[in-house]
């Protein structure tokens, strides 16, 4: 099991404001997207024959003393152990989300090597790491209209349909409802697989 | 005379030395506001997406600026047969349109994912070498690179990797040579690894055109290579021994460089008659 941090700023993520008003333009008449919030997620692995426990304490307290993942002025973050967790990653109160992660390797090798090197942390073997877009949407009947707005702007498969993920870069997951933290794990850590775009 | 619009979307920052590089050739270059009425953009003949980061490189490379009405148009004078050349960020653009390789109307078939090399990732910044390969694109954008030769060029992203999730649109890309251009290394053989392959695209490709052969999505940079003088002076080879000669005369620093096949090509392809100079040997050779 892993730990996981997701982080987003605080401050005003200019990103999501690009989003939010590129993607207002592509919803379909009747359906408004009302906020949208970018979110880092990172998994951190035990290595082979290790627990999370081994190394979640010291990496709990290298993500509040230092900057390496967070800087508190402009960013806000969760760290969740292994044990506290809960069972699945929960959308927030009305949203629903997309996850995408790159279709290659989710492993980030560089960036573990360098946390490692600036605060030794044994038993971690991987960080992985996805991006979470959670959205607030809004269909004629009052619904959330989730179809149609992942059509619309989720996974770009025409010059007009889709926005927040490429598939032919990136593999994605709707997120309608909370997400087993299994899952969210496997999903990471297969592979992508190939599709036809036509 | 032949007119190019080179657009300018905010966040673009190479639209000024794209246009010097088509004047330089012949071509009246235009630069053209992202937010201008899009129908302004019909009255040309070819249109350059210069690099740049449009948007700040917002959700990713060339997203935002797809959709723009602006881009839209151009996409439509390129169903009609106009040039289109992206370079870099307007590569990035292309791809997220759809319009290269154009497969399929309307479909988003291939993506520019972050750079894949050993122990490396981000933002990469560096001359590499492309030659040229027999395909649709050949007369509008290399016709004046014989495809014999090796073209020094600089490449400066994070996001260049040409990829495909659909193995068919792979094999049809390689099939009908829509790979125009593909990175090298020093002798002219297929690049196996970094350096010579600085990003791990898929077979190679730094830039890739559409069946029609008239829209381009070259990731390195021509227009910064247009003269001698932009070659580094330590650059091994041909290109390098004549930049070094050239220390001194200003009028041979000044003179074509390995970009200005690029160029060169558009010319040749939008029957502009060469200015004095313009066309001088050199260029891709």
């Amino acid at each position: 099991m892993s730990a996981v941090l997701t982080t987003r700023l605080k401050i005003t993520d200019l990103t999501a404001e690009t989003a939010l008003e590129a993607g207002r333009r592509l919803l379909p008449e009747g359906v408004s997207l009302e906020r949208l919030l970018r979110e880092e997620l990172y998994l951190f692995e035990p290595a082979p024959g290790q627990a999370a426990t081994a190394f979640e304490a010291p990496l709990e307290q290298a993500i509040e003393s230092s900057n390496f993942f967070v800087n508190p002025n402009k960013e806000r973050y969760r760290f969740l152990r292994s044990a506290a967790r809960g069972d699945s990653l929960p959308p927030p109160d009305g949203a629903w989300g997309i996850l995408a992660r790159p279709r290659g390797e989710t492993r980030d090798d560089v960036l573990l090597e360098r946390l490692l090197r600036e605060h030794p942390l044994p038993g971690l073997g991987a960080i992985r790491r996805a991006r979470i877009w959670w959205l607030w949407t809004r269909g004629p009947n009052g619904d959330a209209a989730i179809d149609a707005c992942h059509a619309a702007i989720g996974p770009v498969e025409e010059t007009r349909r889709g926005l927040l993920v490429n598939p032919h870069a990136e593999a994605s997951l709707l997120l309608r409802s909370p997400l087993p933290w299994s899952r969210v794990e496997a999903f990471l850590h297969d592979l992508a697989v190939a599709f036809h775009a036509a | 005379m032949a007119r190019a619009a080179v657009l300018q979307i905010p966040g673009v920052n190479c639209e000024y030395e794209s246009a010097r590089a088509l004047e330089a050739v012949g071509i009246e270059a235009t630069i053209v506001r992202f937010n201008e009425p899009a129908s302004v953009l019909s009255e040309f003949a070819a249109y350059l997406l210069p690099g740049g980061f449009a948007f700040q490189d917002r959700i990713r490379a060339g997203a935002v600026a797809a959709k723009l009405p602006a881009v839209e148009r151009i996409a439509h004078e390129a169903e009609r047969g106009k040039i289109v050349l992206g370079i870099c960020n307007g590569a990035q653009v292309l791809v997220e349109t759809g319009l290269v390789p154009g497969l399929k109307a309307g479909r988003v078939e291939v993506a520019l994912a972050p750079n894949r090399a050993p122990r490396r990732s981000g933002y990469l910044c560096r001359w590499i070498r492309v030659r040229a390969a027999e395909g649709p694109g050949r007369a509008a954008f290399t016709s004046a690179l014989p495809l014999d030769r090796v073209a020094p060029l600089p490449m400066a992203h994070g996001e260049g990797r040409f990829v495909t999730a659909d193995p068919d649109v792979l094999a049809r890309i390689e099939a009908e040579g829509l790979a125009l251009l593909r990175y090298v290394a020093a002798d002219g053989s297929k690049a196996t690894a970094y350096p010579d392959d600085p990003n791990g695209a898929m077979l190679q490709i730094a830039g890739l055109t559409n069946r029609a052969g008239n829209v381009l999505a070259l990731m390195p940079h021509p227009e910064r290579a247009a003269q001698l003088r932009h070659v580094p002076l330590d650059w091994p080879g041909e290109w390098g021994d004549r930049r070094r000669a050239a220390v001194g005369n200003w009028a041979a620093l000044e003179g074509p460089g390995p970009g200005r096949f690029v160029f060169e090509s558009l010319a040749r392809r939008l029957g502009v008659s060469p200015r004095e100079g313009a066309l001088a040997p050199g260029a891709g050779r």
